[in-house]
């Protein structure tokens, strides 16, 4: 079995933190996102295409934190042996974990909450729909906030480029 | 650094940094366990509602707005009016197959059963209750049928195929005689219902007292049922029920003070818990001598500033009509405010069906002024609610 330093180990758990935690507000909102489209297609199969965009919308903060997940395990050791993380790096790497994963949490939960009110407004009124978008989008801002701050995180810790 | 970190975790009173870092990731695991619980829990509450709002608000899209009502009410005629309704797919699958009242119940009917079938769980039980509001009005509809003698096929025009007692429906139209029709709920809840009613019945011959206490079990029923859990949405169901069943009680006690009637003869028709108007204010506005005490007696409500308001036009022409337009707009009202409180969980259906019934009540009573001669467009829009 291959030995796993420290930092190594504390980078898994940053991994760990932020698919985990972002996928967690990601599937949530998703699901209230998509509950919603599935009562609106009930009522009006028109509109199958607009509830899939306003599902589909809560999925991009799993993504950041599967991004993130992956760099870590990437540069941190764990997929490739060549390279290890000392202690400090390890720990920062918990705290980029947990910028995506919480900021994702929050960010996809808030999303999917948005997403299922904008479904509700487009099907009661199709004028809706661009504003819906917006006020949608307006959510992913903290997940962005917390991509970029892991990435500055991971970066500046020499965890990335390092 | 490593060493700065040893330095940092021994002044903190640990043996080791591998003993700080576990309980570090300990500390991480339970705030983040007490972030997603916090976060979570309100979600949990309304995402049940997810799924039925988006149904009920697709639905609310699609109500009648100002400007269709003003092209239903400039229709020259009933036939008009039906061939308006032909053309919104709600109505339509009726329209063709029974009379236009008929049809209208229908659809509204069908809308309360949707209702009843989308809720969760914790408000179930409620619009469960409120589909017994179709098998009162037929029960309601076959005895005053039977009181006045009308046909087989007469009756069945007055039927709305909804409720609980759909596949018993055949049976009590079937019936000759209104003492008949009470043999024939036997096995249901009803003849319990209206055990006080049926001597009285039996002895003067009024069909009112049945149907009373049967408006008052629904009523009586609806405001326990949303009573329980205690929770926001089922906060604001009571809410409106409870406005309902005020409503109610007024409407009665100022009918009694207009025609005269005393208490005792009124009391077995009231809700007599009430909702804010409580027994003893109740019995309080009964002791008023006229419709005007009732009102003067209504002070600090919501409702005596707007009854006051139609005060004059009630001694103009003695008319209760003012009173219960007014009681039914502040029952509308009552779910509109409701609906700017809280978008996420019982709240677009409570709007929604007190739309829907202002809608179909809108739309009976332009098919009467249309049936009826003498009543002009601007006569039927100031009738609308």
């Amino acid at each position: 079995m291959v030995e796993i330093v420290l930092g190594t180990a504390l980078a898994a758990i940053g991994a760990g933190l932020a698919v985990g935690l972002a996928g967690l507000g990601s599937g949530i909102g998703q699901g209230i996102a998509a509950a919603g489209s599935v009562g609106a297609v009930a009522e009006d199969p028109d509109m199958f295409a607009r509830g899939i965009i306003f599902t589909a919308l809560p999925e991009t903060q799993a993504i950041y934190g599967f991004l993130i997940a992956i760099l870590l395990l990437v540069f941190s050791g764990i997929m490739n042996p060549s390279l290890t993380l000392n202690v400090s790096q390890g720990i920062i790497a918990v705290g980029a974990g947990a910028a995506i994963g919480f900021a994702g949490l929050g960010s996809g939960m808030g999303q999917g909450i948005t997403a299922s009110s904008s479904v509700g407004a487009v099907v009661e009124e199709p004028d809706m729909f661009a504003r819906g978008i917006i006020f949608t989008a307006l959510s992913e801002t903290q997940a962005i906030y917390g991509f970029l701050i892991a990435i500055l995180l991971m970066v500046f810790a020499k965890i990335l480029g390092g | 650094m490593v060493e700065d970190i040893t330095t940092l975790v021994t002044a903190l009173g640990f043996p080791s940094y591998e003993i700080f870092l576990a309980v570090m990731i300990l500390a991480i695991i339970v705030i983040g366990a007490i972030v997603v619980i916090t976060i979570i829990r309100p979600v949990l509450g309304f995402f049940p509602y997810t799924y039925p709002n988006a149904r009920v608000r697709a639905r609310t899209g699609r109500l009648f707005n100002e400007k269709e009502f003003s092209e239903i009410v400039e229709s020259q005629n009933v036939e008009e009016v039906k061939n308006y309704l032909r053309g919104v797919p709600d109505y339509a699958k009726y329209i063709d197959t029974y009379p236009l009242e008929k049809a209208l119940d229908s659809q509204l009917a069908e809308t309360y059963d949707l209702i009843a079938r989308i809720t969760p769980d914790d408000s179930k039980d409620s619009f469960k209750f409120l589909l017994k509001k179709w098998d009162i009005k037929n029960i309601k509809s076959i005895i005053i049928a039977k009181e006045a003698g009308l046909s087989h096929e007469q009756t069945v025009d007055l039927i709305v195929p909804f409720g609980e007692l759909s596949n018993k429906l055949d049976s009590l139209i079937d019936t000759d005689s209104v003492e008949e029709v009470l043999n024939a709920l036997e096995g249901t809840e009803y003849p319990k219902v209206m055990e006080d009613a049926i001597p009285v019945y039996k002895e003067t011959g009024l069909l009112l007292p049945l149907e009373a206490s049967m408006d008052k079990y629904l009523l009586e029923n609806l405001l326990k049922t949303s009573a329980t859990p205690e929770d926001e949405n089922t906060t604001l169901l009571h809410n409106y029920i409870g406005t309902m069943v005020d409503v109610a009680n007024i409407k009665i006690i100022l009918r009694a003070k207009a025609d005269n009637i005393k208490y005792e003869d009124i009391e077995p028709y009231m809700v007599s818990d009430g909702y804010e108007i409580r027994e003893w204010k109740l019995k309080e506005l009964m002791e008023a001598e006229d419709v005007s005490g009732v009102i003067s007696g209504l002070e600090g409500t919501d409702y005596a500033p707007m009854l006051s308001d139609a005060m004059s036009e009630f001694t103009q022409t003695g008319s209760m009509a003012t009173f219960e337009k007014l009681l039914d707009g502040y029952v509308v009202k009552t779910a509109k405010s409701i609906s700017l409180k809280n978008q996420f969980g019982i709240v677009p259906m409570i709007a929604f069906l007190s739309r829907k019934e202002t809608e179909v009540k809108n739309l009976k009573i332009i098919a009467r002024g249309k049936r009826e001669a003498g009543f002009s467009s601007s006569m039927i829009k100031e009738m609308l609610v």
